[in-house]
């Protein structure tokens, strides 16, 4: 959840006040108020069944909030030290002379909202902000994984590709070779070929001229 | 310095001149010697030589060096206005800034010594039996008014401890918390590093698939390139098949011409 409850006063005078959930915070803070003497600076906290009363108190003027237990420490005090700057400059030297709840129409709208932006917004609190950071690179990282575990998985389907195509183009080669030699020996064929029928042809036509199978004419 | 101008007096030709320095020199040594006295007095102060007797021979010392002071300032003063306006030469000059600078020297070393004879003179007291129930006296002042404020100190130590604890719990609550946010934080970028350590392994080990797809793909070209040479061959052998074919025409139409021939006669 967050801050529910804030309250500005100075000594037991309560100046303004604004409370997010219909709680009796504004009287156990009061009475926290009235138990908190002297006007010296400090920082305590009171727990009160599962709420915590975080108290600061600088220059004579109190500032109160309420927060669950988980909100922890840092983001309610950051709170209101922000509320004590913002009221001081606000209202200066007017504070001191102050009637009670003189500021509260106006203060009340900026409490609203400081509480709303502390209890939910992550950049209210450096760490937090940085945690939230830490949180976008781890979750970037990751799908940094995944993209590169989808590219081992096409690159996987490649290798078995190109595999494939290194054999293919092996068989490619030795059918290449293969062919180039049944060409060569038909050319071969068909050259003996020629010459017989040449020889032939010659026989016949000297047979011819010479008168006789056994030439006996050119003899 | 002033024992080198003493002995350098006779020597420069101009004497009329030289007295005055000379006078100013002689000044300074002087209060020097005096100067050293009374740190010898100031020394004492504070001992058991420190008496009545002792500080007015103090007081007479400093009252001697004042009056050299003045004397020697005076001469100073005097010796630098006529170098101004005699336009002396330089080294002249130089020799009168000397003795101005040694004679500022003195004069800081004297109020040193003085300061540390104020400081004494002030913390201790003559050694006087008559002084005594004084100094008694205003112990018991002091421990009378310890005696009264002490319950008021008391309780105002109480409540700056008190505060003092509250702040201290508020400091350490804080730096709990805000440990607690930088060890996730901390944590967070040891779970990133990791990512980035597993994302490491990843891409080498794809980096050695890669390379196997580059050797395939490298002996899948030479193979090629190999098969297009046999072809090639393999296309010329069919060219030269062809001539052979062209060839056996022309002789089948030689043979068909002679038998003709033949057949006519």
């Amino acid at each position: 959840m967050g801050i529910l409850y804030a309250l500005v006063g100075r000594g037991s005078v309560v100046l303004a006040e604004f409370s997010g959930t219909t709680t009796n915070a504004s009287a156990i803070a009061r009475q926290i108020l009235e138990k908190t003497p002297g006007n010296n600076d400090m920082h305590v906290s009171y727990s009160q069944d599962r709420y915590i009363f975080h108290v600061k108190r600088t220059d004579g003027l109190t500032v109160l909030c309420m927060a669950d237990d988980t909100a922890g420490r840092r983001i309610p005090f950051a709170f209101l030290e922000d509320i004590h700057q913002k009221f001081v400059r606000t209202y200066g030297r007017a504070v001191h002379s102050a009637q009670p709840y003189g500021m509260n129409e106006e203060f009340s709208r900026i409490l609203s909202q400081q509480m709303e932006y502390y209890s939910s917004d992550p950049n209210a609190d450096r760490i937090n902000r940085l945690k939230g950071e830490m949180s976008q690179v781890r979750n970037v990282m990751i799908e940094n994984i995944d993209k590169v575990l989808d590219r081992g998985d096409r690159l996987e389907l490649l290798v078995d590709k190109t595999a494939n195509m290194q054999g293919n183009t092996f068989r490619f080669r030795k059918q290449a070779r293969r062919f180039r030699s049944t060409v060569w020996w038909r050319n071969v064929k068909l050259t003996i070929a020629l010459i017989v029928v040449l020889l032939v042809i010659v026989y016949v036509v000297l047979a011819f001229v010479c008168h006789g199978p056994a030439l006996p004419s050119c003899f | 310095m002033s024992f080198q101008d003493i002995q350098g007096g006779p020597n420069p030709p101009s004497r009329r001149n030289q007295s005055p320095s000379q006078a100013v020199a002689a000044g300074i040594f002087q209060i020097n010697t005096a100067v050293a006295t009374f740190r010898r007095l100031v020394d004492g102060v504070g001992t058991v030589k420190d008496t009545p007797e002792h500080r007015q021979k103090l007081h007479n010392t400093r009252q001697r060096i004042l009056l050299l002071v003045k004397d020697s300032s005076a001469k100073l003063k005097s010796l630098t206005e006529s170098d101004r306006d005699a336009n002396a030469n330089a080294s002249k000059k130089i020799e009168d800034a000397k003795l101005a600078r040694d004679f500022q020297t003195t004069l800081q070393e004297f109020q040193k010594v003085q300061q540390l004879a104020s400081e004494r003179e002030s913390a201790y007291t003559p050694a006087a039996p008559s002084s005594l129930p004084t100094s008694s006296g205003s112990g018991e002042e002091s421990v009378g008014i310890d005696v009264e404020s002490q319950p008021f100190i008391r309780e105002h130590k109480r409540q700056e401890i008190l505060l003092l604890d509250n702040e201290i719990s508020f400091n350490e609550a804080m730096i709990e918390e805000r440990e607690q946010g930088i060890r996730e934080v901390e944590e967070q970028i040891g779970q990133a590093n990791e990512i980035f350590k597993d994302l490491a392994v990843l891409v080498h080990d794809q980096g050695v698939v890669i390379d196997d797809i580059h050797s395939n793909i490298d002996a899948s070209a030479g193979a090629t390139t190999q098969a297009r040479v046999q072809l090639a061959k393999a296309s010329k052998s069919v060219k030269s098949k062809t001539s052979w074919c062209w060839w056996l025409l022309a002789i089948f139409v030689v043979v068909l011409v002679i038998l003709l021939v033949v057949l006519i006669f």
